[in-house]
């Protein structure tokens, strides 16, 4: 694709922090409002999309945290271990609920909460990583 | 034949001391049961809603089998001590063994037939595990192959038997099976279940049609040889047999099979062992035959098989295990176990040529041996059992052969001097592999001198097949002179066949390439390499690289399933009168003209373009009718599809491709034929879906429960991470999954394209 669109690129490096924020926002206010692990998961492929179309696949890739493969491994984990607490009270993957005062407001808290970041985290790895090295088939090589 | 482990004859490893677990299994087990008069039962739940229960029961026959495996298996791990000693990977073979005398042991006392299923497909993996220990040469690795695919393939169907025999039952308890046998004995499913059952149980135990894979295996280290395929695993299927007879010993069915299927393979692999020259595989041939016999004797009727069978399988254990050690011995010291290269070992090593010898007297049943007691026992119960004139003369011929068989392991190797000085480094094996047949044999003719010690425990295990032992074949001097005939009938004939061993084996050779061309083995080669065959056929036909295939395939089975599924219901449909907003029409003319964009669109770049807006219609319409998170998620998803979609496209060269041909063609005509199809099945199974009774159950307790369980107000995110967690968890697997096994493809084209042409 063409790599030359200054203004693309420019408009990415203001842009891709606040699709990154959209979609963190996204998944908190998921279990309330609509949003949630997998919404926003797939809001933060668009950033990635963005960046691997107006800059380079691999810059792409670079920006996910880990490396993609990592990225969606730790999100599966993630989702995975946040099932254990609730065997204390009950069964696997029985949520548990805290409320953290902070003050000015209090702070909902729970294992629900790390599930759903497992899910944006994994679903965020996985697609981001397919989408950019997809991209990349249509690339040149430096 | 060579000899091919380090020679280190006089070292033993210390592993050996793993010997003392068998050994305490064998204490605490009689301690335990109080010799047999106690039965022990105990039960914990596993999976109750399949009446799967972890449920052990140990009586007379378990308790019988449990003495053989840890009684056995002591002196066998002391003599894998001396054996192994100083080969590298000792510690797999010990560790193996361990795990396949665990598996052993709840195969046996299992009373559940699925948990014994378990434990019985164990035994099959450790004895792959261990059939294969020499595993950088092909040979034994192709045994191990070939063992686990019988045994463990046979065990399979016997699981299907199992099923059905539960289902028939209505208990899958195997002590409740028999105790409610006559209920069920005659619904007609029943032959089918029992002929998967004897497939698992003839294959384990090598009875024809699946007795080429016992002597193959015998690549395997002879410590392995004497546990898992004299004494041991190649018994559970007899022992499966024993534990459901009591069941099914009224059945003509059941009773032709195993008299039917145990004789001839009785007889046909004694002749076979005559074919062979490797020591060990002779006593292969033999053990088969002897599992023959075991096996027709639980099919007799009548009060004294059982007896019959479980005095013929501690007798057939306490020699058949000794000669194995026998020709690991010889194996070891002497480089060699083809019969032609040895002769007139017993001066060098006089410890295993008496081993030998006292264990050969009870194969050969010779008076006041355990063998001889056994075979007066089988006599009795092929009398009473009523079993044809032939079996009879077959009878004889096998008597015969073991025999022959036995002369040779005893005499031929040790005493017959072959003409040939013997080498002089020939030297006997060390105190752990001396003592372990000596031992074992010297038990079986303790007992042979005094079978009334052996009465107890016989007579529970044959109690517990439904049968007794008879008190007047029990202690000395019951040798009447009917006995004695047959005694020096059978040793008379044994005698020629040893004296002509090498003839015989010569006619043989003549005649077996004609058999061996319709044989066992063939067919099962056959087998074996039919299966890649089919494979790459049906990757040929189904996987042709053609994408449009692939969706005609996809497609057409999925409009052949839905539409028998409505042909056969034919649910009524009632047009919705819904009112939509207007705010959905936009998004209605965007999933229309998407559609038509779609059926004029000539190149593949457009095609996309136009499904997508088709995607982008559809979201739009779930944002109006109150599905915002659906909404959100289509739009994602689109734009992620698109991308991903055009960049292949862009890569492959597709994208300036235009669908070629005439529109007319009739492929063309085939293609709108299948798409017309389903849209109009999808559709019409959309409405009838909707034209149904509005049940809210679910609905209702989702949304009354959001926000008091899980804290949520948006009920569609607290299905997804709480009250279905579990699922959402294995989809985003899924995901990652994928991911991963689409990223070496994309890695590859990407390499493909770099590379120059």
């Amino acid at each position: 694709m063409n790599q030359d669109v200054v203004i693309l690129r420019l408009a990415v490096r203001l842009l891709y922090p606040v699709i990154l924020f959209a979609s963190v926002w996204l998944l908190l206010r998921g279990h309330n409002a609509p949003g949630g692990g997998f919404i926003g998961g797939m809001t933060a492929v668009a950033a990635t999309i963005l960046a691997a179309l107006s800059v380079s696949s691999q810059a792409a890739l670079d920006r996910l945290p880990g490396g993609a493969m990592r990225l969606a491994a730790a999100g599966v984990l993630i989702a995975l271990l946040s099932g254990l607490p609730g065997l204390a009270v009950g069964a696997y993957m029985t949520h548990l609920w805290a409320t953290l005062p902070l003050g000015f407001t209090e702070l909902k808290v729970s294992t629900v909460l790390l599930f759903d970041l497992g899910v944006y985290l994994a679903v965020w790895g996985s697609l981001g990583g397919l989408c950019a090295h997809a991209i990349g088939l249509d690339e040149d090589s430096p | 034949m060579a000899h091919d482990e380090p020679q280190a004859a006089h070292g033993t490893s210390r592993l050996g001391w793993l010997a003392l677990v068998p050994a305490a299994v064998l204490l605490l087990a009689w301690w335990a049961t109080a010799g047999g008069d106690r039965v022990l039962v105990a039960a914990w739940p596993w999976i109750p809603s399949l009446g799967i229960s972890l449920a052990f029961r140990i009586d007379g026959l378990a308790l019988q089998f449990i003495l053989l495996i840890a009684g056995i298996g002591t002196l066998v791990f002391v003599y894998a001590a001396g054996y192994m000693a100083g080969v590298k990977q000792r510690l797999r073979l010990f560790g193996a063994l361990i795990a396949f005398m665990l598996a052993m042991l709840g195969t046996v006392s299992a009373d559940n037939l699925l948990l014994l299923f378990v434990f019985w497909e164990m035994t099959s993996l450790t004895s792959f595990l261990l059939v294969g220990f020499k595993h950088e040469k092909a040979a034994a690795r192709r045994s191990a192959q070939q063992a686990l695919m019988v045994t463990a393939g046979g065990g399979l169907v016997m699981l299907a038997g199992f099923i059905l025999l539960g289902a028939i039952a209505g208990t899958y308890s195997i002590s409740g099976l028999v105790a409610t046998a006559p209920n069920w004995l005659d619904h007609p499913a029943l032959p089918l279940a029992l002929g998967c059952v004897l497939v698992g149980a003839f294959s384990k135990s090598a009875q024809i049609p699946f007795h080429f894979w016992l002597p193959n295996a015998m690549a395997a280290p002879t410590p392995v040889s004497a546990y898992l395929h004299s004494a041991t695993m190649v018994k559970l299927g007899v022992y499966l047999l024993a534990r459901l007879d009591p069941a099914f010993h009224d059945l003509e069915l059941w009773q032709w099979l195993l008299v039917g299927f145990g004789g001839l393979t009785a007889a046909w692999s004694m002749l076979l062992a005559l074919r062979e020259r490797d020591l060990k595989r002779i006593l292969a041939w033999s053990t088969v035959s002897a599992l023959g016999t075991l096996t027709m004797l639980i099919g007799l009727p009548g009060a004294v098989a059982p007896g019959a069978m479980a005095a013929f399988l501690l007798a057939h254990a306490l020699y058949k295990a000794p000669l194995f050690f026998v020709a690991g011995n010889v194996d070891h010291c002497a480089g060699s176990r083809s019969i032609d290269d040895l002769g007139g070992l017993a001066t060098r090593m006089p410890w295993t040529a008496a081993a030998a010898a006292i264990a050969a007297v009870s194969m050969a049943g010779l008076p006041f041996s355990l063998g001889y007691f056994a075979k007066d026992l089988i006599d009795i119960a092929r009398a009473e059992g009523g079993v044809f004139v032939w079996a009879g003369y077959a009878s004889l011929m096998v008597g015969a052969i073991s025999v022959a068989v036995a002369a040779v392991a005893a005499v031929r190797i040790f005493w017959h001097r072959n003409g040939r000085p013997v080498p002089m480094q020939i030297h006997e094996a060390g105190w752990a592999m001396r003592l372990p047949p000596l031992l074992v044999a010297c038990v079986g003719l303790a007992f042979g001198l005094h079978p009334e010690w052996l009465a107890p425990l016989l007579d529970h295990s044959a109690i517990a097949m439904g049968g007794a032992l008879p008190s007047t074949v029990l202690g000395v001097g019951t040798i009447g002179l009917d006995g004695l005939t047959g005694v020096a009938a059978t040793l008379g004939a044994g005698l020629v066949i040893y004296l002509g061993w090498d003839r015989l084996h010569r006619m043989l050779e003549r005649g077996f390439p004609l058999i061996d061309r319709v044989g066992m083995v063939a067919h099962y080669e056959r087998l074996l390499n039919a299966i890649p065959a089919l494979a790459s056929w049906s990757t040929r036909w189904l996987q042709g690289g053609r994408t449009s295939g692939y969706t005609l395939i996809a497609a057409g089975g999925m409009g052949l399933g839905l539409g028998a599924a409505v042909l056969l219901a034919l649910p009524p449909v009632v047009l919705p009168t819904t009112d939509l907003p207007i705010g959905t029409a936009p998004a209605l003319a965007a999933i229309t003209l998407g559609a038509i964009a779609a059926l004029v669109a000539r190149t593949s770049l457009l095609l996309l373009l136009a499904s997508g807006l088709v995607g982008f219609g559809s979201a739009g319409l779930f944002l109006f009718v109150g599905a915002p998170d659906l909404a959100f998620t289509q739009f994602t998803v689109e734009v992620a599809f698109i991308v991903i979609l055009v960049a292949v496209l862009l890569r492959t060269g597709a994208s300036r491709q235009t669908t070629a041909g005439p529109r007319r063609a009739p492929r063309e005509m085939i293609r709108a034929a299948i798409a017309l199809g389903g849209g109009g099945l999808a559709t019409w199974m959309v409405l009838a879906g909707l034209s149904g009774p509005d049940n809210r159950v679910l609905a209702d307790y989702f949304g009354a429960n959001a926000v008091p369980e899980a804290q949520g107000r948006n009920v569609v995110n607290v299905i997804l991470v709480d009250f279905r967690a579990v699922d959402t968890f294995g989809e985003i697997a899924v995901v990652a999954a994928a991911f991963l096994a689409v990223l070496p493809l994309l890695l590859a084209l990407k390499r493909k394209k770099e590379t120059p042409r």
